[in-house]
């Protein structure tokens, strides 16, 4: 775990002093973009007091956002453990950590996914004198990792990894754990130059290889350095800027229309639809369309429609090839008040699929990007980190803070049950075979019935459309919440109804 | 988030206002009437915090009905937005397919006392 409870800051003194400095430092910035650069629409904050200049209100999210920059702009460094017997998973690739070989494998999977965390002193987003969402959006983060990995997978070469990928930091691995007691704690970053433990098995791979391209063909790693560019365009449109077409800025104003705003928690289902509305609204991104499932139901109808560039020509065109590809979202509730453990299996083999691109979730209240998992425990990257904003508009800016060197676990059993299932199909041929796999995967399940399910047809064939269109005025002989006028005294309310 | 310590007795879940025996008098009776429909109670989750209460808990269903045809209706009665999240766990822990008929989720899920009882709950939020 990246953050840390307040009460936990006194037990480490040195490292809070340094950080206060740091608050403190950046907090002409904060005055400057709160009080000096005023936007035209801040009277709307003021809706719920009306007339009281809420100045206190200014002040409180000053210092909760003074606050927040501290509190997750340091952490603890724990170590995670990975053990050498079972195989630990990272969308759909299993690495079994028994040699140096795979050890480097693991990191440049785990590196390689991009990582998207709290930013201070971005611009004030619209409407709000937020210039941070330390404290408030972990779950738009996750939702720009789930995005930001779809875009990976649509974008870049098959299996690409980045060349620079930073070495891992606080984890020990067994296979690098040394059989006398006397350095316990463990060698913590595999080095390249130490000779090979007795039990790993000769590669045959040649050795005239950089070290960064020791575990990679040399055409792919001239490939993957040949796909930088595109990279860092893709890192741009994440950037804490207005203008990005998947910043903060962009999906915080696209929440509004499901009531959502600046400084609000969020949740998995409705960042589903933020993220669907952003891939539909930018011109940036050509060939990619995103389908958010209802009701845990994924209509393979619905899908192809969105898909296939044919059909929504004027007329169809069915010569045409054409097919978007697709990302796919579903929403769903594994539980009450806590994840069921019967779904855990089923979890575990969602993320053993290639097509599966993560699953937006976390703790309770506390967001997490789940990537993978080891045993009963989940891999996940974290955005609970309070970094400076990167100005992605500058040439060259450094990717280092997208990635993570740090790969975290928790168990299984402290998953909150709310969260969204992501998926990527390139082509149709890819969506059917995606059908299927996921299907099988979901079928694991020990409960009786799938997480969700695939369904030939459309949505309106369902009678879906027919009523979700239909919210403004109930069915016939049902009340609408609210108007119980006759039906208020117990007697009545403990009637059934008849459906 | 207000306490919810002080329930008051109106509130209090199905099972916990009558007996067992009470319930399972009501349902021999209503099932005696109408063989052809299934006692449902839906309750809402006791931490829900988005969805509005139902005005009802109980409900007769046809057997015939499919899940995505029950909760289309569940959602309509609360007047909800498709894109809003809605989902209805039987016993409180697990998901049903949308595709069963309501006499499949019955004929696993009934309780001793012979209803089906489920719970509706959207996501949470995450913040922090």
């Amino acid at each position: 775990m990246n953050s840390v409870s307040p009460s936990a800051a006194q037990y480490i003194g040195g490292v809070m002093q340094e950080e206060l400095v740091e608050s403190r430092r950046q907090q002409p910035m904060e005055r400057q973009s709160s009080f000096g650069l005023r936007p035209p629409q801040t009277q709307d904050l003021s809706k719920e007091a009306p007339g009281e200049p809420d100045e206190m209100d200014k002040l409180k999210a000053k210092l909760m956002s003074a606050w927040n920059n501290v509190k997750y702009g340091w952490t603890v460094k724990s170590k995670t453990s990975f053990n050498k017997i079972s195989p630990v998973t990272v969308l759909g690739h299993s690495y079994l950590l028994n040699s140096e070989d795979e050890v480097e494998r693991f990191r440049l999977a785990f590196v390689s996914r991009i990582w998207l965390t709290y930013r201070r002193e971005f611009p004030q987003l619209e409407g709000s004198t937020w210039t941070t969402d330390c404290g408030w959006g972990c779950m738009l983060r996750s939702g720009q990792m789930l995005l930001a990995q779809g875009l990976l997978v649509h974008l870049m070469p098959r299996d690409w990894t980045w060349p620079d990928a930073q070495q891992l930091t606080d984890v020990d691995f067994e296979v690098f754990r040394p059989r006398s007691p006397v350095r316990a704690g463990g060698v913590p970053i595999p080095s390249f130059g130490s000779p090979r433990g007795p039990n790993t098995p000769e590669k045959s791979l040649p050795n005239d290889q950089g070290p960064k391209c020791s575990q990679k063909k040399r055409s792919e790693c001239v490939r993957d350095r040949q796909a930088e560019p595109i990279h860092y365009k893709l890192v741009t449109w994440f950037g804490d800027q207005p203008p990005a077409p998947f910043g903060v800025h962009q999906l915080v104003d696209i929440g509004k229309s499901s009531g959502k705003k600046a400084g609000d928690w969020y949740g998995p289902s409705i960042v589903a639809h933020i993220l669907r509305k952003a891939v539909a609204k930018t011109s940036m991104v050509h060939n990619l369309a995103v389908y958010v499932a209802q009701d845990c139901t994924v209509y393979k109808e619905d899908v192809v429609r969105l898909c296939d560039v044919s059909l929504n020509k004027t007329p169809p065109d069915p010569s045409s090839q054409a097919w978007k590809s697709v990302i796919i979202l579903v929403p769903v509730r594994l539980g009450g008040e806590a994840l069921n453990p019967s779904y855990i299996e089923c979890v575990k083999n969602i993320l053993k699929l290639e097509c599966c691109i993560g699953i937006i979730g976390g703790k309770p209240k506390h967001s997490l990007f789940f990537i993978g998992f080891q045993d009963e425990q989940l891999l996940y990257l974290d955005p609970h980190y309070c970094q400076a904003v990167v100005d992605v508009t500058q040439v060259n800016f450094s990717l280092e803070s997208f990635h993570c060197s740090s790969p975290k676990k928790m168990p299984f059993n402290r998953m909150d049950p709310s969260c969204t299932i992501g998926f990527y199909a390139k082509n149709k041929k890819d969506f059917e075979s995606l059908c299927s796999a996921v299907s099988v995967a979901l079928s694991s399940s020990k409960e009786k019935y799938p997480i969700f399910t695939f369904v030939e047809g459309q949505g309106q064939d369902y009678g879906l459309e027919g009523h979700s269109s239909n919210h403004s005025g109930p069915a016939a002989h049902i009340l609408p919440p609210g108007q119980r006028s006759r039906s208020n005294d117990r007697r009545n309310s403990d009637e059934f109804v008849f459906l | 988030m207000p306490p919810f310590d002080k329930v008051p007795p109106q509130n209090k879940p199905f099972k916990q206002r009558k007996s067992l025996a009470t319930r399972k008098q009501e349902v021999a009776g209503i099932r005696s009437k109408f063989p052809n429909k299934i006692p449902v109670i839906i309750e809402r989750y006791e931490r829900e915090k988005f969805l509005p209460p139902l005005d009802k808990t109980k409900f007769l269903v046809p057997h015939e009905l499919t899940m995505t045809q029950f909760v289309t209706i569940i959602r309509n009665r609360m007047a909800l937005l498709p894109t809003q999240a809605f989902y209805l766990l039987i016993n409180k822990s697990g998901l049903t397919s949308m595709s069963l008929t309501m006499a499949q989720v019955y004929k696993d899920h009934q309780d001793e006392d012979g209803f089906l009882y489920m719970t509706y709950a959207s996501q949470e939020m995450f913040g922090h």
